[in-house]
């Protein structure tokens, strides 16, 4: 019986997992290039409920994944352009894109009332019948839809595109030292547009597979439930870093997935603890790391080209 | 060359400022009101015929007004808790979690019964609930002071602890939440702790006036006080204020701590005046829309009263407007957000105007130190 709920919690843990991996990818690059994109929670939501009506109206994976995408770089470049050209409050910004979203997924799901109660495709499993078959094994890792696969195999990707490519090493550079960018003769306003896009690209991804990965349908009234701001705390927690980001993810996934068994099941501790979980350990990592020089020198913010 | 040009406006004294944040502010509501209302056309009703559904739904008669007024004091108390901290450069983001802590603190001491005469005992309600608040709010306010820990993170965390706490407290902890609830909540506050009702009929409770006035207090804080003067400092230009002798520490956490005084003000009158008990999910929001009025209002705590007002009108209007042309009520936070996001886009960027706040705080530091 307890062997069976590990197995489960295990499973979930990935599935859980997974959205949030996606997410922090790109709010790494994000806020390595010195904007914080407050608004992912949004991002994210818009991006769940783009998936899904793309997925029901088209019947086609593909285009609800294109459609995602497509999204999430128009919203990304609405944050790009308030955070970096108008130069607003990242914060502000970020928190009003989220309550725009909230609004406009609640309103434009009303209306979209027919995706309600059916279920559309969802992300496939790309392992054969076999393979699902083993024990432990293919119910934890051989049973998840390919976008889990995915989203784990990101953050080594996103690790060498940082530290490994030009792109990764000029957006480091403009987090830290825009003054030197510019002095080299690129752009940083335009690496700064490129990883807040790239941000809200993978935000709404996030989104799409906290949908179609796993339960297939959107329910309104704010269904990413604070996962944008799990998100946010996994990056600095993890120290800015893609593989030590997703580990942190990994973690805030597994205290998600517990929770949701304990509320079944009645433990002595009540699962809200659990829930808080991720939020108090953020807040004891930013308190530990604050004078670590993991912190993108120009994070949060504004570059103003004039100043020198 | 363009940005010589603006500050040129700025440097008119006094006037200058006004006019400019201002307009901006106007501009932006109006932009922010004009895309709405496309989105209003969008979805197959006339924004013109919604906006006066919205009007009407909330100037229409006494009842709707007093609506207004009902849901316009946790905006005024809250919104003015975040514009403290905008004065001093500090963003408090965490009102929503001083909310459900005065809620908790006020809750607590208002289901007990002891027979106290009830001012007593809504004044130990209200009191607890700052109480709490004030606790919570030192936490990012201590870790902003002597650590260094970026506040807006922290609070933004710290609000979900509290949502958290909260909703374990209302529905398993035994000595707070009605026990075989349907849903759930705690138990119900005793008639004495509950704020009386101004108008039969209605829910009108003091809470309102209580905003105002506190908004005209910090008003006069900020401008007159020497607590005002240091605030201000603070958020024009830190390293001026502290070798004029300012404890920048002392001041940051004394603001921050403010803030969810006045959050959690705003959260226990919301329960003792009109919900009677402590609900899982009763201010959602509310927090970040606080964050909006301060923003729409500059800080400025008489512009709060007008922010507030001005959303208050936008959530009891949107629910008739949702009933009359069938938009859904969730335009009112697009409408919201909107507004907020053209007005912060408008105009002046922030690094302007803090550039030229912190001239003035040095020269005025300058000043001082030749005093001396």
């Amino acid at each position: 019986m307890s062997y069976d709920i590990i197995i489960s919690w295990l499973q979930a843990t990935l599935r859980w997992s997974a959205p949030l991996l996606l997410v922090a990818v790109g709010e790494i690059f994000s806020e390595r290039s010195g904007i914080i994109n407050m608004g992912i929670e949004g991002i994210m939501l818009c991006g769940a409920l783009c998936g899904i009506a793309a997925s029901f109206y088209s019947e086609s994976i593909l285009v609800a994944v294109l459609a995602t995408i497509a999204l999430g770089a128009v919203m990304g470049l609405a944050v790009a352009y308030l955070t970096v050209s108008r130069r607003t409050n990242q914060v502000v910004t970020g928190l009003m894109v989220n309550m725009l979203a909230t609004g406009a997924t609640n309103l434009l799901f009303a209306m979209m009332s027919e995706t309600r109660s059916t279920r559309v495709g969802t992300f496939p499993i790309i392992f054969p019948q076999a393979m699902q078959r083993i024990p432990i094994l293919g119910e934890i890792f051989f049973c998840q839809p390919i976008s889990t696969w995915i989203a784990f195999i990101l953050p080594f990707i996103a690790a060498v595109v940082l530290y490994k490519t030009k792109w990764g090493l000029n957006v480091r550079a403009v987090g830290d030292h825009p003054q030197a960018v510019a002095t080299a003769g690129l752009s940083v306003i335009k690496i700064k547009y490129q990883a807040v896009i790239c941000s809200g690209i993978f935000a709404a991804l996030g989104g799409c597979v906290l949908t179609l990965g796993e339960v297939g349908y959107f329910a309104s009234g704010g269904m990413t439930g604070g996962r944008g701001f799990i998100v946010m705390a996994a990056v600095v927690v993890g120290g800015w870093d893609p593989l030590r980001t997703a580990i942190a993810c990994i973690i805030f996934g597994a205290a998600d997935a517990a929770q949701l068994r304990l509320q079944g099941m009645g433990s002595v501790i009540p699962y809200q603890f659990l829930q808080m979980l991720p939020y108090l350990i953020t807040v004891v990592a930013l308190t530990g790391m604050v004078k670590s020089s993991h912190v993108p020198k120009t994070w949060g913010a504004a570059y103003d080209p004039d100043s020198h | 060359m363009k940005t010589e040009k603006k500050a040129n406006i700025t440097t008119i004294p006094f006037l200058g400022d006004i006019i400019l944040s201002g307009s901006r502010t106007l501009i932006g509501i109006a932009l922010g009101l004009l895309t709405s209302g496309i989105l209003i056309a969008l979805s197959n009703a006339n924004p013109l015929v919604a906006y006066g559904a919205m009007i009407k739904g909330a100037f229409g008669d006494i009842y709707a007004f007093c609506n207004v007024l009902v849901r316009v004091s946790p905006l005024l108390l809250g919104g003015m808790g975040v514009a403290i901290g905008n004065k001093a450069g500090i963003w408090n983001t965490g009102i929503e979690g001083y909310m459900y802590l005065g809620a908790i603190g006020s809750g607590l001491v208002a289901i007990q019964d002891w027979g106290l005469p009830s001012a007593l005992h809504i004044l130990l309600a209200v009191i607890a609930g700052m109480a709490f608040a004030a606790a919570w709010g030192l936490i990012p306010g201590y870790l902003r002071a002597h650590r260094g820990v970026n506040e807006v993170t922290c609070t933004i965390m710290l609000n979900y602890v509290a949502i958290y706490l909260t909703n374990w407290l209302v529905s398993d902890a035994g000595f707070f939440a009605e026990s075989g609830a349907f849903f759930p909540m705690s138990k119900i506050f005793q008639d004495s702790a509950q704020l009386p009702i101004l108008l039969r009929g209605t829910s009108l409770h003091p809470g309102v006036f209580v905003g105002i006035i506190v908004c005209l207090i910090f008003f006069f804080l900020l401008k007159y006080t020497p607590f005002g003067f240091r605030t201000r400092m603070l958020g024009g230009n830190p390293n001026a204020a502290r070798y004029s002798g300012v404890d920048i520490k002392k001041q940051i956490i004394l603001v921050m701590v403010l803030g969810a005084m006045l959050g959690g003000l705003g959260g226990a009158i919301e329960v003792i005046g009109l919900r009677h008990r402590v609900y899982s999910d009763f201010v959602t929001g509310v927090g970040y829309e606080c964050i909006a009025v301060a923003l729409l209002a500059g800080g400025n705590p008489v512009g709060v009263i007008f922010a507030g007002f001005f959303f208050a009108i936008l959530k009891v209007g949107g629910a008739t407007m949702s009933i009359e042309t069938g938009v859904s009520s969730s335009m009112t936070s697009i409408i919201m957000a909107l507004c907020v996001l053209f007005v912060i886009g408008v105009g002046l960027t922030d690094n302007h105007r803090v550039k030229k706040k912190s001239n003035k705080a040095d020269a005025v530091a300058v000043v001082k130190q030749k005093e001396e």
